[in-house]
């Protein structure tokens, strides 16, 4: 196939067929009990170095006490995929954890702005769209997919794309590279001790996520039995032998919502919205981050259960979400 | 005449475009507002899809600025699915159109929401970047794109280009590799209205506010749009647009503004 057009930007790669023997050799197919607290989960599954993917946003569903934990134990030099990330990037980058970003969406705020133009980060161009096309060719065991846009743009120009001459036909096409994340994070209405877990609402690429990286946390607003699953096998988004480790987090979206269980914290998100200066986000990490040791003592501690009860009113469309 | 901001100007003239029984792509932010204006008002047998996955959904008010997937912005949808899915229907032609925002555009509707200023390496500001941007961009078979109106927000050279419009010129799109017979259809700001020569490419002037002249919308621009044989009257918005938009979209004014009303 003749290359036309490369990008130039460095891309995360790996082999599929060395994933295959990664999964071969780590993913355990029997539902072992994979329960453990989230400071056992980041400590075994998210080194210094991984590359690092997580579902769905920073407003909702997001992985946010993962985050914290991640921030907590001071991990560095990860490479971020930056999917409809607002916060977190923010945050991450903050704590000196993140030195590279695949964008994605790269919101928002001064902060992360700054960062970039600072030379702090280095981040890589793809979309939204590319990301998750990258995502299910991991997914699919696939070196690369094809995809009709990308093409033309200063965007491919600056991602780590190529343009070849379709083999079937003779237009150009764009293909993006394979994604297998190091680990992914995802946070989820339900889940089982093993990892078969269910999202209610739409997600970004969670199956597809869960399936092509190495290591994969799930952190649940519920545990539930395992025979949930085999009553509404339709239901189930992740099963368990994608998944190395089980959380429960209840408001484990915090500050975020979870749909049909709690809407978000407005005051807090607003706090966040606000930061700006390198001051005023390690006051941050201080606050809500370094200062507790686990997401239940942020709960107790800095939250409180007034307006943990307020979330949950406030959270009254459910349809959909069962 | 009813007193308004920019911004609520802005988002009024773009719900008018959009068309009642078909489907729209809409990006995060602004065109999120204008689409829920479009259905409260104009069009409500429109389909709108969201790239996380959110097909059709009857959006609830008021509008939280940032969010996108949230119940009451998902709530009542014909169906939940994924990032993948959501695209597909764009690459499969389903999508009539396409919404989005801008920090710069070029003659040719090219459009740059990554950064300002500098080299890439080094610049002046860094935004957000594609998001899904770019797939809209490039797989909607009609754009419109939506910017506040400023003229050196016009541009004969992007700063970067983010999402492609028609490239360098008729033709281009195809050369590229774009499926066929897509590009940008609108842009519209809180002044003007402007489409591409069907022969050049070329940005084109189609209207202005009521009250201004084409001099004046286009004055300062980094390039001379064509200007339409007959350029249309825009009217400002209406108190009716005005009230959905200030008691039930945004009632904390939070996106629209206060300098007004």
């Amino acid at each position: 196939m003749k290359i036309l057009a490369s990008g130039e930007s460095v891309y995360h790669w790996v082999h599929p067929d060395d994933f295959r023997e990664w999964v071969r050799l780590h993913k355990s197919r029997e539902a072992t009990d994979k329960l453990m607290t989230e400071h056992e989960a980041v400590s075994r599954f998210v080194a210094d170095g991984d590359y690092l993917a997580y579902d769905f946003s920073s407003l909702t569903r997001g992985p946010q006490a993962l985050v914290r934990e991640i921030i907590r134990q001071r991990r560095r030099h990860l490479w971020i995929c930056a999917e409809f990330t607002l916060h977190e990037s923010a945050l991450l980058v903050g704590a000196g954890c993140v030195d590279r970003i695949d964008v994605g969406f790269l919101g928002y705020g001064d902060y992360i702005g700054r960062a970039v133009v600072e030379g702090r980060v280095r981040v890589f161009e793809w979309t939204n769209g590319a990301l998750a096309a990258r995502m299910l060719a991991g997914a699919r065991g696939l070196p690369f997919m094809p995809m009709r846009n990308l093409v033309g743009t200063d965007t491919f120009v600056r991602s780590g794309a190529r343009v070849v001459a379709d083999p079937f036909g003779a237009d150009p096409v764009c293909l993006v590279p394979a994604l297998h994340p190091d680990v992914f994070i995802v946070h989820v209405h339900q889940a089982d001790i093993s990892g078969n877990a269910r999202i209610f609402g739409t997600n970004l690429f969670a199956l597809e996520a869960a399936m092509a990286s190495k290591k994969v946390i799930v952190s649940a607003e519920e545990i539930v039995d395992p025979l949930e699953f085999r009553k509404e096998p339709a239901k189930t988004t992740i099963p368990h032998f994608l998944v190395s480790a089980v959380v429960h987090l209840p408001f484990g979206a915090y500050p975020g919502g979870v749909p049909g269980r709690y809407e978000l914290d407005l005051e807090q998100i607003q706090q966040l919205n606000a930061i700006e200066t390198e001051e005023q986000v390690q006051a941050y990490l201080e606050a809500f981050v370094y200062s507790v040791r686990s997401h239940a003592e942020l709960l107790e501690q800095k939250v409180g259960w007034g307006r943990l009860a307020d979330m949950i009113r406030r959270g009254s469309i459910k349809e959909g979400y069962a | 005449m009813a007193r308004f901001t920019e911004t609520e100007c802005m988002i009024c003239l773009a719900a008018r475009l959009l068309e009642d029984r078909k489907t729209v792509f809409v990006g995060w932010g602004i065109p999120q507002v204008v689409a829920m204006l479009a259905e409260r008002l104009y069009t409500p047998n429109l389909t709108q899809v969201f790239e996380f996955g959110a097909i059709g959904p009857r959006s609830l008010t008021p509008f939280v600025r940032g969010t996108m997937g949230g119940p009451s912005n998902v709530y009542r949808s014909l169906q939940w699915t994924t990032m993948n899915w959501a695209f597909a229907y764009a690459a499969t032609g389903y999508l009539d159109y396409g919404m989005i925002g801008a920090l710069q555009v070029d003659p040719y509707g090219n459009v740059n929401s990554t950064l300002l200023g500098g080299s890439y390496d080094r610049p002046k500001r860094r935004f957000p970047g594609s998001g899904g941007g770019n797939e809209v961009a490039s797989l909607c078979w009609k754009t419109i794109v939506v910017l506040k109106h400023e003229p050196r927000r016009f541009v004969e050279q992007l700063d970067f280009m983010t999402s492609p419009g028609y490239l360098t010129g008729p033709g281009a799109r195809e050369a590229a590799g774009l499926p066929r017979g897509t590009g940008p259809y609108r842009v519209v700001t809180s002044q003007a209205l402007f489409g591409f020569d069907d022969e050049t490419r070329h940005m084109r002037l189609l209207g202005v506010l009521r009250g201004l002249s084409a001099d004046q919308v286009t004055r300062g621009m980094g390039f001379a749009p064509v200007v339409a044989e007959k350029v249309e009257v825009l009217e400002p918005p209406t108190w009716e647009e005005l009230a959905v938009l200030r008691e039930a979209i945004d009632p904390s004014r939070m996106i629209i503004g206060r300098d007004a009303g």
